[in-house]
């Protein structure tokens, strides 16, 4: 392996040093002898495959993990991290992949979680704590109410109000581990502005996404991971996206969206003018078999309403469904998913996730019934669960250890994976995909765009969410451009402009 | 090969904290009192055993879906007065009241199971309300005194045993839990109990019918403590409407010791037999020594909080332990 070792501009000064961090859960080693110099001022970006140990290494060096072995310097000086609280004394302020903002408080709540403000009475002071976030989403230009409670928020908003968490802290290193998965271009654009700005001011930020075109942009160096080493750190003019991916996979990517058309005639989802109590306001398309119609739209334009509707979640209030043909209304999921309908929810911890249950039980479970021994000995066959778990484990390059670990122990990537692999199993005719490779490294987001053809090669469809949107324009047959919960446009992707969508949806 | 390992070093663990608090106890106590170990008192401690280790299945499955299930001691007293009414002054043949006691638990269950899962009252809410109107319903019965020498032999049920040496008890909790284990981990109900347990919202959105698992639950929490209510009845061949109260807290208490989350979706059931056998040898302990009945609430109190704690903490402990160890070699 070819290391690279180059500093950031010769004069600035290192402001946080790690030495040979090393870090070991049961059965794995998450981080190998990791040194990295980091130096004040600067954006470094993080990159590596799914496990490859980056959120590993940025909890130790936010004191949540304490490594088996390896020192931090924090300005020449050797320190322990030895709890987040310590962490945070020292300017450390991170913003985790896994959301880290209690569902049930409102967003102000949440901002000044664990230091609230206090009048001179010694009572807690809501309303200054009201205008001070009403004012730092506002600097942030983040449209969302500070009383809103968390949990009524969308992925994407969410991701927002870490960021402003992030921020509020006032950290001088400031830890961002993918905190753009649900974001779409304008908001990631903003961010971007952001971290440029904070870092003109003396900040330094640590920077990790599967986004490797948008992580470019901005960050100063790039650092790569792979199984746990530090297998490469470069300034970013010199090197090159390829080069950057090649470090972290071993392998020369050449096409990264590799579309087929498969389109055909026979229409299997006809949706008339529906419209829900939550934002869907009269919304009418067509989707035919082998065809992948994405939506594209910014937050809130109604993208995971539609998809709840049509999937029995949410209530439709006025509207037809025509699916396979026949008039449907599904009261629940179990019905949608019995007609054949398959759906990557958007938000893996809340609505997808058993953090209880190992890989393959949580990859069966739209389905199983599918594990019975027969159809009159209704008992689980665990061997061809596991059988068919490893196949898709073949495909999706989910971490081995999954069939045995509880999915909280895995990697988001990983994580991300197994719900994949779960609507996968069920068998559907129709997929709804609500940002399905949110959190996956480039390699595996390649086989999950093989098996998107491989399923319309085989007269499957599929409705595409993707805030992405490379991903959403190069996948999709026809995009269906959402603006306030109505379809404004709908084109074939060929004719789509990136920057049009970008444009018209804002 | 090392996936393996670990496979086999979790599954073990899983249970050996339980059945290593089980035997500590018993050694403990045997140091108290030579008697512990006399065959009669193990004897006795089987049978004790076996009314507590049927009840805290359905307690288990309950909190595996993330309730709780405090009506069940009331429900034997509702149930052994029921079931005596038939069989002694209604003439019923055996097998029927039998079944009906079963029957009767698994309506029982269904009534907290309505307010709880389709209501949407919170369990511990409805099953509170449950343990009040049950023990209530138990004093309509026979003006409210306890009904005794049901029917000729019926203490065989309980004390009865195979071939004159395996004693039915022992059997009836072999069967049962033989039973429960297999049905958790190779029925798609028991999956789906773990799955309502782990996440309702990704049980919903995954096709499960929530409500209905979590009814099911209920019932069978109902039915086993039909169970229990036959082996209290045959134990001293009556019925009383002052059965099984405080067995709630024990049954919940076996879970918990056997390390079922009270936060839903985690535990296993042969766990909870280890936990019923902890409880019932203190007890037995204390029972021995002549410990006050004050006390001995007082200590199944500790146990359940400590059980708690060392469940919360089970990371901390570990590690605690895994120093400790280092420091020796
Ligand atoms: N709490 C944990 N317990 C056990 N193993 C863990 C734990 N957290 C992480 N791991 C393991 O450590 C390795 C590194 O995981 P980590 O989360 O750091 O990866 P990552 O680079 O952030 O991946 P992703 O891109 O998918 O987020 C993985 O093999 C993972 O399974
Ligand atoms: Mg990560």
């Amino acid at each position: 392996m070819i290391a690279v070792y180059i500093s950031f501009p010769m004069k600035a000064k290192v402001f946080w040093q790690l030495k040979n961090i090393t870090m070991f859960f049961p059965g794995v080693v998450a981080l190998n002898n990791v040194s990295l110099d980091i130096y004040k001022g600067e954006i470094l970006g993080l990159v590596g495959e799914n496990g490859s140990g980056k959120s590993t290494l940025i909890k130790c060096l936010s004191g949540i993990y304490q490594p088996q072995k390896g020192e931090f310097y924090y300005q020449g000086k050797p320190v322990k991290i030895s709890s987040s609280m310590l962490a945070r004394k020292l300017g450390v302020s991170t913003v985790y992949q896994e959301f880290s903002l209690v569902p049930t408080l409102t967003v102000t709540e949440n901002i000044f979680l664990g230091r609230l403000m206090k009048d001179k009475k010694g009572f807690v002071d809501w309303g200054t704590m009201y205008e001070k976030t009403k004012s730092i989403l506002d600097t942030l230009k983040i449209d969302i109410d500070p009383n809103k409670i968390i949990y009524n928020l969308s992925v994407a908003e969410q991701q927002l109000v870490e960021i402003a968490k992030g921020y509020t802290a006032n950290g001088s290193l400031v830890i961002l581990d993918e905190p753009t998965t649900a974001l779409t271009a304008p908001d990631i654009k903003r961010l971007h502005e952001l971290l440029r700005r904070l870092a003109s001011t003396g900040h330094t930020i640590i920077y990790i996404s599967h986004r490797i075109n948008e992580v470019i942009e901005v960050v100063d160096r790039i650092a790569v991971l792979k199984n746990g080493e530090l297998a490469g750190i470069a300034n970013i003019s010199e090197i090159t996206m390829n080069g950057i991916v090649k470090m972290m996979s071993g392998r020369h990517i050449a096409e990264h969206y590799p579309k087929q058309c498969n389109v055909q005639n026979e229409v299997i989802l006809k949706v008339e003018n529906i419209t829900t109590e939550n934002g869907v306001n009269g919304v009418s398309f067509e989707i035919r078999k082998g065809e992948v119609f994405g939506l594209a739209g910014l937050l809130g334009s109604g993208r995971t309403e539609i998809a709840r509707a049509l999937f029995g979640v949410d209530k439709i209030t006025s509207g037809k469904i025509y699916f396979k043909g026949k008039k449907v209304k599904f009261n629940n999921p179990r019905q949608a998913i019995e007609a054949g309908i398959a759906y990557i929810t958007e938000n893996r911890k809340t609505d997808g996730l058993f953090f209880n249950l190992n890989g393959p039980k949580n990859s069966t479970t739209a389905k199983i019934k599918k594990l019975f021994r027969s159809n009159r000995l209704r008992i689980l066959d665990l061997k061809k669960e596991c059988k068919i778990y490893d196949e898709s484990n073949k495909k999706l390059k989910i971490e081995p250890m999954s069939k045995y670990k509880m999915v909280g122990f895995l990697s988001g990537g990983n994580q991300q994976k197994v719900v994949v692999s779960r609507w996968l199993f069920s068998e559907a005719d129709f997929f709804i995909m609500d940002e399905p490779t949110q959190g996956i490294d480039i390699g595996a987001r390649l086989e999950v765009y093989n098996i998107i053809n491989e399923l319309m090669a085989a007269s499957k469809s599929i409705l595409l969410i993707s805030s992405d949107y490379l991903e959403l324009i190069s996948m999709s047959d026809t995009i269906g451009n959402l603006k306030f919960g109505r379809i404004t446009s709908i084109k074939d992707a060929k004719d789509v402009d990136k920057k049009l969508i970008i444009n018209s949806s804002v | 090969m090392n996936a393996k390992l670990k496979k086999k070093s979790i599954s073990v663990s899983n249970f050996i904290g339980p059945l290593i608090a089980a035997l500590l106890v018993a050694v403990v106590v045997g140091f108290t009192t030579d008697r512990f170990w006399d065959l009669d008192n193990l004897n006795n401690l089987a049978l004790a055993v076996s009314i507590i280790a049927l009840l805290s299945i359905g307690s288990t499955l309950v909190i595996f879906i993330g309730g709780i299930d405090l009506s069940v001691g009331s429900m034997i007293a509702l149930i052994t007065m029921a079931m005596s009414t038939l069989l002694k002054f209604g003439g019923w043949p055996i097998a029927a009241g039998l079944l009906f006691a079963v029957i009767l638990g698994a309506i029982l269950g269904a009534f907290n199971g309505v307010f709880t899962a389709y209501l949407r009252v919170p369990a511990f809410i409805s099953t509170l309300a449950g343990l009040s109107i049950f023990r209530g319903a138990a004093f309509l019965f026979n003006n409210g005194s306890p009904i005794f020498s049901i029917s000729e032999n019926f203490e065989i049920i309980f004390y009865g045993k195979l071939f004159g040496t395996i004693p039915l008890a022992f059997i009836y909790v072999a069967v049962f839990y033989i039973f429960f284990i297999l049905f958790m981990k190779y029925s798609k109900l028991g999956r789906e109990i773990y799955a309502v347990g782990g996440n309702e919202t990704a049980a919903k959105l995954s096709g499960i019918n929530v409500k209905k698992v979590k009814f099911i639950a209920f019932i069978i929490a109902g039915a086993m403590a039909g169970v229990a209510s036959i082996l209290m009845a045959s134990r001293l061949n009556s019925g009383s409407p002052n059965y099984g109260s405080g067995m709630e807290l024990s049954a919940i208490a076996a879970a918990v010791i056997g390390g079922a989350s009270l936060s839903g979706g985690r535990g296993n059931i042969i766990n909870t037999l280890f936990g019923a056998l902890t409880i019932i040898i203190v007890q037995n302990g204390m029972n021995l020594n002549a410990v006050p009945t004050s006390l001995q609430g007082i200590t199944l109190g500790l146990i359940i909080l400590i059980a708690v704690l060392i469940d919360m903490w089970k990371a901390e402990v570990a590690e605690l332990f895994k120093k400790l160890i280092k420091k020796k070699v």
